[in-house]
């Protein structure tokens, strides 16, 4: 499994970090910068739940 | 009603309710109507469904949040005269700089270093009460704790703190030319005057605080300027004295009414998080936030013209029927919950990091310390106004006392600033 982030729809909300922290990660401002990442064996339910939390939709699930 | 173009006509008028029972009822009126026009309050869009009030909080480019009038603040609809909100009140991209000087102080690995703080002020406030056994607890506790720790972070001395909190509450709560507000504005120049010394103060003395931080930055690569300074400094109180509190009070008020939930909190701590989350959906602090449209545009079927006036409803969107199920009811482990109670897109609060910490500290000590406390449903004092900030001016609570913490209001402050240091 992939996240997607689309990074410019990120405002900062960081709520796949605090839901996910295992998933995603922050910046030093609270973002989230990284487009792609693989999602390691075991976390796949966590991350959808991190991509489920984004208000401004901009996380994306490739299983 | 029908405008002539189609458009639905309603009569709200935002000012008119005076208790959140009624505001929530005149919102609630709004339902299976996302866009309208209204006529009050100089004519201006009304957007309460949660896919528009999402859409036009991103578009910042369509809906702006700058001023049209330079002494005229654009972000409410009351017309009231405020200084410019920086970065609120400034699109892109002057924007941009401001915002993240904010960011990086208000991080969310920013807000867990003030987690100590808001503990210690949540412990000291139940402190001075929990022998008494009663408390009034909007002015004992939920009140200053979140004043606390944001004008100490900032590095403001202690006297300067219930007065600038009672400027920037009562300027959010009155209308524009009420007595209360206009008692408001004569303490918001108190506190302007008092930003202006300590910025000043700060200019060649980098004393590790957040108005160092800010009196320091650095704007598109050159120096802040003390006018900017003074603005940033401004918005960062007010933002973070009157919201959280009023956050706290509805959860507090929620839980007194609603015993299965707080017995729920105490036994099921797992259940923070997405509590908190519902509290914010439910309970909105900024309940209301206006834009300006820049360019004639066709938006959700409604004609606007370049110009209008916008008001969006973080309210009305968290309570949205087609985006949340269950809407009307408080859902303690509701997930997802993409509520818009800080916003969307880029003027999303900068400052909801730091508000969760506080709630969170804030409402955890009173359940661990004070788990039985009672309100005074007859003593209950609301704000009179929900227009865009809500509240209560009163809360008064019974409890079991109890004992005071042992390293409670006898603990040294330890200034963020120290930690910030060692971060460096």
């Amino acid at each position: 499994m992939r996240v997607h982030v689309d990074v410019d729809k990120c405002t900062g909300h960081a709520r796949c970090w605090s839901v996910a922290p295992e998933v995603y990660e922050l910046d030093d401002l609270g973002y989230n910068v990284t487009p792609v990442k693989d999602v390691p064996s075991g976390l796949e339910e966590l991350a959808r739940k991190g991509a489920l939390a984004c208000p401004e939709r901009a996380i994306t699930i490739e299983e | 009603m029908e405008h002539s173009s189609g458009v639905p006509v309603v009569d709200f008028d935002v000012f008119a309710s005076h208790t959140l029972a009624d505001n929530d009822a005149a919102w609630k009126q709004l339902r299976g109507c996302p866009v309208a026009w209204t006529p009050h309050n100089g004519g201006h869009w009304v957007l309460s469904g949660y896919e528009v009030v999402a859409q036009a909080f991103r578009d910042w480019e369509t809906f702006s949040s700058a001023r049209t009038d330079p002494e005229v603040s654009s972000i409410t609809i009351s017309g009231a005269r405020l200084p410019l909100l920086v970065p609120e009140e400034l699109d892109p991209p002057e924007w941009h700089g401001y915002r993240r000087v904010l960011a990086a102080m208000l991080s969310p690995q920013a807000a867990e270093r003030l987690r100590p703080r808001a503990r210690y002020w949540s412990r000291r406030c139940i402190d001075a009460v929990i022998e008494t056994g009663r408390c009034e607890l909007v002015s004992e506790l939920i009140f200053p704790v979140p004043a606390s720790v944001t004008l100490e972070w900032l590095g403001f001395p202690e006297s300067d703190w219930p007065g600038f909190s009672h400027a920037f509450h009562d300027a959010a709560a009155y209308p524009h030319g009420s007595p209360e507000y206009k008692a408001a504005a004569r303490a918001t120049v108190e506190v302007l005057r008092r930003v202006t010394e300590e910025v000043a103060a700060r200019w060649d003395d980098d004393r590790g605080d957040g108005l160092s931080t800010i009196t320091h930055a650095e704007i598109d690569g050159a120096r802040i300027s003390q006018e900017m300074a003074e603005r940033l400094v401004f918005m960062t109180i007010g933002g973070g004295v009157d919201t959280t509190s009023a956050l706290a009070s509805a959860a507090l008020l929620h839980l007194h009414r609603h015993p299965g939930d707080r017995a729920r909190l105490l036994t099921e701590p797992d259940l923070w998080d997405s509590a908190t989350e519902e509290f914010l959906r439910v309970y909105p602090p900024a309940r209301t936030h206006a834009r300006t449209v820049t360019r004639d545009v066709e938006f959700a079927g409604c004609p606007m013209k370049a110009g209008d006036r916008v008001l969006l409803s973080e309210l009305a969107a968290g309570r949205d029927p087609e985006a949340f199920p269950s809407a009307d009811e408080f859902v303690i482990d509701r997930f997802p919950n993409r509520h818009l109670a800080f916003g969307a897109g880029i003027h999303r609060c900068p400052g909801s990091h730091l508000a969760r910490v506080t709630f969170r500290e804030l409402l955890g000590e009173v359940l661990e310390r004070i788990p039985d406390y009672r309100i005074v449903d007859a003593d209950v004092v609301e704000y009179p106004n929900w227009s865009m900030i809500g509240g209560w001016a009163r809360l008064p609570a019974e409890f079991t006392p109890g004992r005071r913490s042992e390293a409670g209001a006898g603990e040294e402050p330890r200034r963020d600033s120290e930690e910030n240091e060692e971060e460096r």
